[in-house]
């Protein structure tokens, strides 16, 4: 046996550090952490997503008893908090670094140690929130935005795990950010200027600098928070003098561009997508472009369209509606641009197109319900109901998710050398759009019809129980959709017929050019840039020389 | 050939905008039938909307549909490519245009009608007004007369009278949102803050609503009723409280509507029991250890009392005396 294992040895030794688990734990390679950050952000979508059909399974009906009301107010706290944090941003994030330093023609990240520590903040961070299912009180119950003075009453120790949890997430955000602006504008590669910028590098750029803008004030604002619950202080709290509103303030200068933070790389997945499966160059590549600094700046200016039930003063209400409208500007190019890059094309449907077609599809359901919202006097009306409910969710998971799935199905064969299924696919998608509809466009009506969110039962009123019903119908539907999303991964690791080559859908941009998967440092060399359609330009090249 | 379908949708669509306004109130395609002049506003803005963005729906998914139909591959090779259109600028300056003019036909809109919602009118405007205060609190609603009636969870007012709310939570409560959608929009209850709204039901009836503002564990429960009812009505009942308040004995309904609202959310409609403990008998017997209760709460039971005048405190008291012992 000894001698066995003598002529097995490798004429090179692989290092402790280079096995098959030690080599992820101990990895600075930008790919890798971003297939790490990935896959942990879909662990935690699993989560979440449970999460949210125990919630629906409790609202199927009208005073069912599912759940006991604190589990409930856990459950969505748990669930937005997740989706947000643990979810979309960082999904993105893995987008962002497996595909940045790829697209620019770079061969890591400015600071790979850095991006290191940044996915294992990132993942303690959501082990510390999800371990305060077993603190003392169980979960946080505030709800992921967490007011104050009800979170600063909240019992036990799960709204000061959710503290810490955000306070890790925020730095591992950050050093991410720095990271990703550090290297989107310092290594790319020769002639790839401004305007030869890929559209998801672009949406990345800006995320970082919202990001780096908006995440110390959120921190501010949580440490206020657990000083309040902790040491006695009454920032927030108005019996010693404190005010009660200053921390949603606080909360959403942070929380609006989070939600921008969150559609912006979604947006700028459509991008790269719609031009590639439709054969023709992006429309309006500047204005679209201009319109992510656009929305950037202006999702900075828009908080307090949350808080138009609080109690502000009018012209602080016109203003804040007026600048929430201009961002509908912007986001109404990028909407039209797409379809104009449909426009004349030779569409094809693969299962990434679909997703970056049904996005156009129901993100604009969002977009102009934020347009109800925004006009404050129906805000009245709709603010906390289930027609915010409805409208986050078309832009959130009709928007973001979509996408995401979109980037998921387009760069699977870039990151593993293989195709996911298409069958599979194509079913995931149906049932997602086909669920996600039933799901929430009801919810629209609910939220007219007088029902608030958060709440764990409500009047047993036939309409609102027919609603609720199709809802939680639609729900899973979905969950039936991401199940076999999961089958189709595990699948497409066993079958022989999913590789694929370098280049399997013609793509336009750097990427493309590297081998599937990559090799550790990307590129042997890199060719220089003469647009913002690289690949494009080197197939014409070869095909003008004959080759 | 594609002309026959776009026609087709858009004339389904424009019956739809017809019939909706037909539904409007039924089916939740509308903000709940208005009872108020303020809310009425509301559904005007909401219309309006309605059509602007209904118009760049169709816009938008019209076209999505009508480029996937047309411009999809059939049956040639993937590699083909489209026409190398970088983009036109008129097309641009055009679709950034328009929706500011949209946005601003409905900003304008909403400048227009905002005086008739967001004012409250005169005191001494046509018809009176009757001023209310309303305490949100952990998890009832606390309604003031100006001549210092107390009614929890249900709001009686006059038909066709203007009502002003001010709306306010104690500082150690938390945060909660008065909403009755047919007669107005929500405003936050603030502790230690004071906002105000109003409206004018127009019809006798009940209208429902509940807080809008996660506020615990019984947000759900947190629900609240505006009865109109006549003038005649209305004064005969307030007369009534009015006395029946001012040395509350036995069952009274103050005492009856206050714990049902601050007790049995969490412990039970019978005092039985539910979030919190049972309400017993021996319990409720020791009269200065009730109200010291009551107005300090103890452990996870919030001060449900704090700031009650005695009334409202000896009228629960009461309540429970008589009702517990006997097994109610």
């Amino acid at each position: 046996m000894a001698a066995r294992a003598e002529t097995a040895r490798p004429v090179y030794p692989i290092p402790w550090y280079d096995g098959r688990v030690a080599g992820w734990v101990t990895t600075t390679d930008h790919k890798r952490i971003g297939i790490m950050y990935i896959a942990t952000s879909l662990a935690f979508f699993l989560a979440g997503g449970v999460l949210a059909l125990v919630m629906r399974a409790q609202l199927a009906q009208a005073n069912a008893d599912v759940v006991d009301p604190d589990t409930y107010n856990q459950l969505f706290t748990m669930h937005g908090t997740t989706m947000v944090f643990l979810v979309v941003v960082p999904i993105l994030a893995g987008f962002a670094n497996y595909l940045v330093p790829l697209m620019i023609g770079a061969g890591d990240m400015a600071f790979p140690r850095l991006n290191a520590l940044s996915y294992w903040l990132f993942l303690f961070g959501g082990i510390a929130l999800y371990s305060s299912w077993f603190a003392g009180g169980g979960a946080p119950s505030s709800g992921w935005t967490s007011y104050p003075p009800l979170s600063i009453h909240s019992p036990g120790n799960g709204q000061d795990l959710w503290i810490l949890s955000l306070h890790v997430l925020s730095i591992a955000s950050l050093a991410g950010a720095i990271n990703f602006i550090v290297t989107i504008h310092n290594m790319r590669t020769a002639g790839m200027t401004w305007m030869r910028l890929p559209l998801f590098v672009w949406t990345i750029l800006i995320y970082g600098y919202l990001l780096v803008a908006v995440l110390p004030v959120l921190s501010a604002g949580l440490t206020l928070m657990l000083l309040d619950r902790q040491t006695g202080t009454n920032f927030f709290q108005p019996d010693e003098g404190g005010n009660v509103i200053l921390y949603q303030h606080v909360f959403w200068f942070f929380g609006h561009p989070e939600v921008y933070i969150m559609i912006l790389p979604a947006m700028g997945i459509i991008s790269e997508v719609i031009p590639v499966f439709a054969r023709k160059p992006i429309f309006g590549y500047t204005a679209i472009a201009i319109s992510t600094i656009a929305i950037g700046f202006y999702s900075m200016l828009v908080w307090a369209h949350h808080m138009f039930a609080v109690g502000l003063p009018t012209f602080l209400l016109g203003f804040f509606m007026l600048s929430s409208m201009i961002i509908a500007v912007p986001t109404g190019i990028k909407i039209f641009n797409w379809l104009a890059t449909l426009w004349r094309g030779n569409l094809r449907f693969d299962t990434p197109m679909l997703f970056a077609l049904g996005f156009v599809a129901v993100f604009t359901i969002g977009g102009l319900s934020g347009i109800f919202v925004a006009a404050f006097p129906f805000d009245w009306q709709a603010h906390d109901t289930y027609f915010v409910v409805a409208h986050f969710h078309y832009v959130l998971f009709g928007g973001s998710m979509f996408a995401v799935f979109a980037g998921l199905y387009y760069w699977w064969p870039k990151m593993f050398g293989r195709r996911l299924g298409e069958g599979l696919g194509k079913w995931h998608f149906w049932l997602t759009l086909i669920g996600f509809n039933l799901a929430f466009f009801p919810q629209h009506m609910l939220g007219l019809l007088g029902m608030p969110r958060r709440v764990y039962t409500y009047r047993d009123d036939s309409l609102w129980e027919a609603y609720n019903l199709v809802s939680t119908i639609g729900s899973f539907v979905m969950g039936v959709g991401m199940l076999l999303f999961l089958f189709n991964i595990i699948r497409t690791r066993r079958r022989a017929d999913a590789r694929t080559g370098n280049d399997p859908w013609i793509g336009d941009t750097l990427e493309w050019y590297a081998t599937s998967p990559p090799p550790q440092h990307n590129f042997d060399r890199v060719p220089y840039v003469t647009s913002a359609r690289p690949l494009r330009d080197i197939r014409r090249r070869m095909a003008e020389k004959g080759v | 050939m594609l002309r026959k379908p776009l026609a087709a949708l858009l004339l389904a669509a424009a019956a739809l905008v017809v019939a909706a306004p037909a539904l409007a109130g039924n089916g939740g395609f509308a903000p709940v039938d208005p009872q108020s002049p303020n809310a009425q506003r509301i559904t005007d803005t909401y219309w309006v909307i309605v059509a602007f963005t209904g118009f760049i729906f169709l816009l938008v998914e019209g076209s999505l549909i009508a480029f996937v139909i047309k411009y999809r591959r059939r049956a040639r090779p993937v590699e083909v490519e489209g026409p190398q259109i970088r983009g036109h600028h008129r097309l641009e300056i055009a679709w950034t245009v328009l929706p500011v003019l949209i946005l601003a036909a409905i900003g304008s809109f909403v400048f227009y009608k905002l005086p008739g919602i967001a004012d409250v009118p005169q005191a001494d405007a046509a018809g009176g007004r009757l001023d209310i205060t309303v305490e949100g609190r952990q998890f009832y609603w606390n309604y003031h007369y100006p001549n210092g009636v107390v009614a929890v969870d249900r709001l009686r007012v006059p038909v066709n009278r203007n009502v002003r709310l001010e709306l306010t939570a104690p500082a150690h409560d938390v945060i909660h949102s008065w909403w009755v959608p047919a007669l107005a929009g929500k405003t936050d209850t603030n502790p230690g803050l004071t906002n105000e709204t109003w409206f004018k039901a127009e019809k006798i009836g009940l209208y429902r609503g509940q807080c809008a503002e996660l506020c615990g564990i019984q947000h759900a429960a947190m629900r609240t009723s505006v009865e109109a009812m006549s003038q005649e009505d209305f004064d005969q009942w307030l007369e009534g409280q009015a006395s029946e308040q001012r040395n509350p004995t036995g069952e009274t309904a103050l005492g009856r509507q206050t714990f049902r609202g601050a007790c049995a959310k969490c412990h039970g409609f019978l005092g039985e029991g539910l979030i919190g403990p049972e309400i017993t008998a021996a319990t409720v017997a020791n009269t200065e250890a009730m109200e010291e209760l009551i107005r300090n709460g103890r452990g996870a039971m919030p001060p449900v009392g704090e700031g009650w005048n005695d009334q409202q405190l000896k009228a629960v008291i009461a309540y429970l005396q008589k009702e517990k012992p006997s097994g109610g």
